[in-house]
């Protein structure tokens, strides 16, 4: 069947089977935008789940009547959920941690590559070991390249990076009354709820992992995450007003 | 205006140098790092669809003022080839990420994008 008389036939019959069929062909739609977005702090599985659920969303609103092909219209519906996912969780818990890892492991491997070669690597004899991009491994040397303390890190006030590093110390007590909203919010989530904080925020596995531990589907795991996220900022914003 | 004009044939070993130029340009037009990644996807996609045009070098210029304006263009001889069925995502993508997003065809393929991110 034609793209476009697949669609009117789902928009005349709203049969699922049909959905999931159009939703099934497009589905590399999905992969391929995923894709794009890997290398930002988030695992190719949960971008792929994003992605196919707004696959699924797009396949119940799109319009063939409009005159657009689907792959048009498609494209930024999942680019914008996945940049909403980002927004919503992304950066903040797992980058930090992946480049710190990704430098240990550097730091390790070139140690191991020099005394079995006798030479430095490069960046793609790091990529090939350690199974990462080259760019991952030249960004990471970035983030880690040292800077004199003395030099100034303001330049408005010409401030250090000694006094920036000291004020930033002083918000010690900032963090742990964060902390201590945090953990009343969730006093408030059931117990699946605080599971998937556990396994998704605490240990850090991928949806399809958390979604295997729990005995559901990535789907299921998926919308909870949406919930538990929405009812925890909502929680945390009623505690600050 | 900073500006920045680049060669570069079109091999996959090169993208990761213009990917790592591309985000230093975004941080020299002061562009947040979600948008340098954006932009990085765009210049990628952009060289991708010359690829798939049939061109082996290209040429890539960046602007920096108000914003980073980026102009990619096909350069030397064109090859026999066919359109991916990819391409049309790249230039939905494109238009998603980007902004005033202009593409100039010969002969039915694309042989130059151009388009604009503000800081």
């Amino acid at each position: 069947m034609e793209e476009r008389e697949l669609f009117e036939k789902y928009r005349e019959t709203g049969d699922p089977a049909l959905r999931n069929e159009i939703a099934e062909k497009y589905l590399y739609i999905a992969a391929v935008i995923a894709k794009k977005f890997v290398g930002r702090g988030v695992e190719y599985d949960d971008l792929y789940q994003v992605a196919s659920l707004a696959l699924v969303k797009g396949v119940e609103r799109f319009d063939p009547s409009k005159g657009i092909k689907f792959s048009t219209y498609i494209t930024p519906t999942i680019t914008g959920e996945i940049k909403n996912h980002f927004r919503d969780r992304s950066r903040l818990v797992h980058l930090p941690r992946k480049v710190a890892e990704l430098r240990t492991a550097i730091r390790k491997e070139t140690e191991r590559f020099s005394a079995e070669m006798g030479r430095t690597p490069t960046a793609r004899d790091l990529a090939l070991r350690l199974g990462v991009s080259e760019e991952e491994i030249v960004r990471s040397a970035e983030a880690g390249s040292t800077v004199s303390l003395d030099r100034p890190a303001r330049e408005e006030d010409g401030g250090s990076f000694h006094e920036l590093v000291a004020s930033e110390e002083e918000s010690e007590f900032e963090r742990f009354e964060n902390r201590e909203e945090l953990l009343s919010a969730l006093e408030g989530l059931n117990d699946s709820e605080r599971m998937l904080v556990r396994l998704r925020y605490g240990q850090e596995l991928s949806q399809t992992e958390t979604a295997r531990r729990m005995n559901v589907s990535q789907m299921y795991i998926s919308r909870l995450e949406r919930k538990v996220l929405a009812k925890l900022k909502d929680t945390l914003k009623k505690g600050m007003a | 205006m900073k500006e920045i004009t680049m060669r570069i044939p079109l091999k996959s070993e090169i993208m990761t140098t213009v990917r790592l130029t591309t985000g230093g340009v975004c941080s020299l037009a002061g562009l947040d790092i979600d948008r340098s990644e954006d932009c990085k996807v765009c210049v990628t996609e952009s060289l991708l669809l010359l690829l798939h045009a049939g061109y082996r070098e290209a040429t890539i210029e960046f602007a920096a003022e108000d914003g980073l304006k980026i102009s990619i263009a096909a350069a030397g001889e064109r090859a026999e080839a066919e359109l991916a069925p990819e391409d049309e995502i790249s230039a939905a993508l494109l238009g998603a990420l980007a902004a005033d997003v202009c593409t100039e065809k010969r002969g039915g393929t694309v042989c130059a994008v151009s388009f604009r991110f503000d800081s």
